[in-house]
């Protein structure tokens, strides 16, 4: 949070007591320190915050909406636990191996989102 | 425990528990005091002075996250409650994927050493500060105390030591380790540590399937490993699989140990690139206790009834091969079930330490020595008085509780302007006592007793203590600390290019 630079990142001494904990950097850039003291800068700030809670809840959602229709389909349709493939039931293959790669597709297409809600955010600050 | 382990004859050969133990133990302190070299400000301690890269820091996340709960307890509930304790690995790993989303980046940005630290900062309260010490202090000694119950009976059946050494040990090697090179050398120490514990599952589960394959035996004896019943426990009910998924994705996030980890990270964006690495590194584990599970479904099924479930993983080795080749797998996974109580009790350690000697302590390195000891001490008297069995379910109350505490004030602290320090704290006590309540009514009752939603509590608990959190913050409005937005803005805006 202090000096964020590109490249390696400088080391930085981080005192502990408390008080120390909450003191914001004087060392801001000043493009930064515009984009929340200016009431431009604070709709940007705003619209950044909205649009990333956005896209955290409709990933969190579609992913919670698939794995909880997995019990829920299991209780509807009692039949699938009979179904094997090569002796494993279907329903130790969907929980033991299939919900893995779902959980690495949604963070990575939320990683890949979010990098670019920021990207749009630092070019509207630039450019200011 | 000890009478039905030893009417079992479940022992390892002793010199096979004696050789793993020490070896891992050694190399744990003398990574620890090669990390000391390299170890020296105040925030080298605390946070490894936040210049860990992403690979280094997803092993040490991925080390101190895989814990007695994953490494032995998985694989001991599949074997006894088969299906249903798939929903374990699951939520521990998409736990992950809740903090991706909603806590990594921003937590990162906060620049605050702990989740009080944090709380102090967002809120501008010294009062939302101890009640959160408190609270993440409680939640670090509840979630030490199944780590320890891991080792009792991990050293008891490899070595066939009273049941009180396995905790011990663990602690003097997490202090020795702690105490001398602190975060930075933490790291180095929890990152070995991820590997050992695949490497220690995995070389064995190739063995294992490589010999059943040779032999032309079905793997699955066909598919009757997932038809036995070996069931002790009753079906979960969707009400109970629903709301044990719910703790455990929203209780990651609010762990200590991981928090903290996140700081380690030089920026918001690397800290959402070490959370995709684990992932990653999390769902490979999990493949692992899930075989081992299976397998013992079929060669070790009378753990499940002799209360000793918990030790599939450790004794599966010894029933496929004998000899040497039996010796030396049996000798691998008890290291890696050593490195799991290890590693997550010293991340726990560490965690807990910061926040004790911040409060106490000053916050100097001698103080956060001191606080290293006190949240040791504490956990070990209450596992040497306490015995438990199923360590999945343990961890998953631990989850539960954090849910319904530490995580709403980080999403609301985080993502809404409108929390307030009053709003805060009621809704923190409303969780803790809703939840602790139901986890000690439940405790109280019994195994056979009590009804699943309070076994279960967090599917109400997790909203209740939103809606508190909420309700009160609305109420409380004029409270709004007036540096919210600026906060806010330095959580969510990226670092300058």
């Amino acid at each position: 949070m202090t000096q964020e630079q590109p490249g390696p990142p400088r080391r930085v001494r981080v005192t502990a007591p408390r008080t120390a904990a909450r003191a914001t950097g004087a060392s801001f850039p000043v493009a930064r320190e515009m984009a929340e003291q200016s009431e431009l800068g604070q709709l940007f700030v705003t619209s950044l915050i909205r649009s990333q809670l956005r896209l955290a809840l409709v990933v969190a959602g579609g992913f919670l909406v698939i794995l909880m229709g997995i019990p829920v389909l299991l209780a509807v349709f009692p039949d699938i636990e009979a179904m094997t493939v090569l002796t494993v039931p279907l329903p130790w293959l969907i929980l033991g191996l299939g919900v893995y790669p779902l959980v690495i597709g949604c963070a990575i297409l939320y990683v890949h989102s979010a990098s670019r809600n920021e990207r749009r955010f630092q070019d509207l600050v630039d450019d200011d | 425990m000890t009478d039905a382990l030893d009417a079992g004859g479940l022992h390892l050969s002793p010199a096979v528990g004696y050789t793993a133990l020490l070896l891992v133990a050694l190399s744990t302190v003398l990574i620890g005091i090669y990390g000391l070299r390299i170890s020296r400000t105040t925030g080298d301690f605390y946070v490894a002075s936040r210049t860990v890269r992403p690979w280094w820091n997803a092993s040490a996340i991925g080390g101190e996250y895989l814990s007695a709960a994953s490494f032995l307890g998985v694989a001991g509930l599949i074997l006894i409650s088969g299906v249903d304790a798939l929903w374990f690995p699951i939520g521990y790993t998409a736990g992950y994927l809740m903090l991706l989303l909603f806590v990594a980046a921003p937590l990162r940005r906060s620049g605050a050493y702990t989740i009080p630290d944090f709380a102090q900062a967002r809120l501008d309260s010294l009062l939302v500060r101890r009640v959160t010490s408190m609270l993440v202090v409680v939640v670090g000694w509840l979630y030490i105390v199944p780590q320890l119950h891991g080792a009792a009976l991990t050293v008891q059946i490899t070595t066939g030591l009273p049941s009180w050494v396995g905790p011990l040990a663990v602690v003097v090697v997490v202090c020795l380790s702690v105490v001398t090179g602190g975060m930075r050398s933490i790291t180095f120490v929890q990152a070995f540590q991820y590997w050992l514990k695949l490497t220690a599952l995995a070389v064995p589960a190739a063995f294992i399937l490589f010999r059943l394959g040779a032999d032309g035996a079905s793997i699955t004896a066909g598919g009757s490993a997932f038809t036995t019943d070996l069931n002790t426990t009753a079906h979960a009910s969707l009400y109970g699989t629903i709301s044990l998924v719910i703790a455990l994705l929203f209780g990651t996030l609010g762990l200590p140990h991981v928090l903290v980890r996140f700081y380690t990270n030089p920026d918001g964006a690397s800290a959402r690139r070490t959370t995709v690495l684990v992932l990653g590194l999390l769902s490979v584990f999990y493949l692992f206790p899930t075989v081992y599970g299976i397998l013992g479904r079929i060669h070790t099924p009378e753990l499940a009834a002799g209360g000793a479930a918990d030790a599939t993983v450790l004794l599966l080795p010894g029933r496929i091969f004998d000899g040497a080749t039996g010796d030396l797998l049996s000798a691998l996974v008890t290291a890696g079930a050593f490195a799991a109580f290890l590693s997550t009790t010293s991340g726990l350690v560490v965690s807990l330490a910061g926040v004790i000697s911040q409060e106490f302590f000053q916050g100097s390195v001698t103080g956060f020595r001191r606080a290293a000891l006190l949240s040791t001490i504490v956990p070990l008297v209450i596992a040497l008085l306490t015995d438990t069995l199923a360590l999945a379910g343990s961890v998953g109350s631990v989850f539960a509780f954090t849910a319904s505490t530490i995580c709403p004030l980080l999403l609301l602290g985080i993502w809404w302007r409108g929390l307030t320090d009053a709003g805060a704290i009621a809704g923190m006590l409303v969780g803790a006592i809703l939840c602790g309540g139901a986890i000690a009514v439940t405790a109280a009752l019994g195994p056979d007793g009590g009804w699943v939603w309070l076994g279960q509590p967090a599917l109400w608990t997790v909203p209740a203590a939103f809606l508190t959190m909420v309700l009160v913050s609305r109420a409380t409005a004029g409270r709004r600390p007036a540096t919210a937005s600026r906060v806010l803005a330095r959580l969510h805006t990226p670092e300058p290019r």
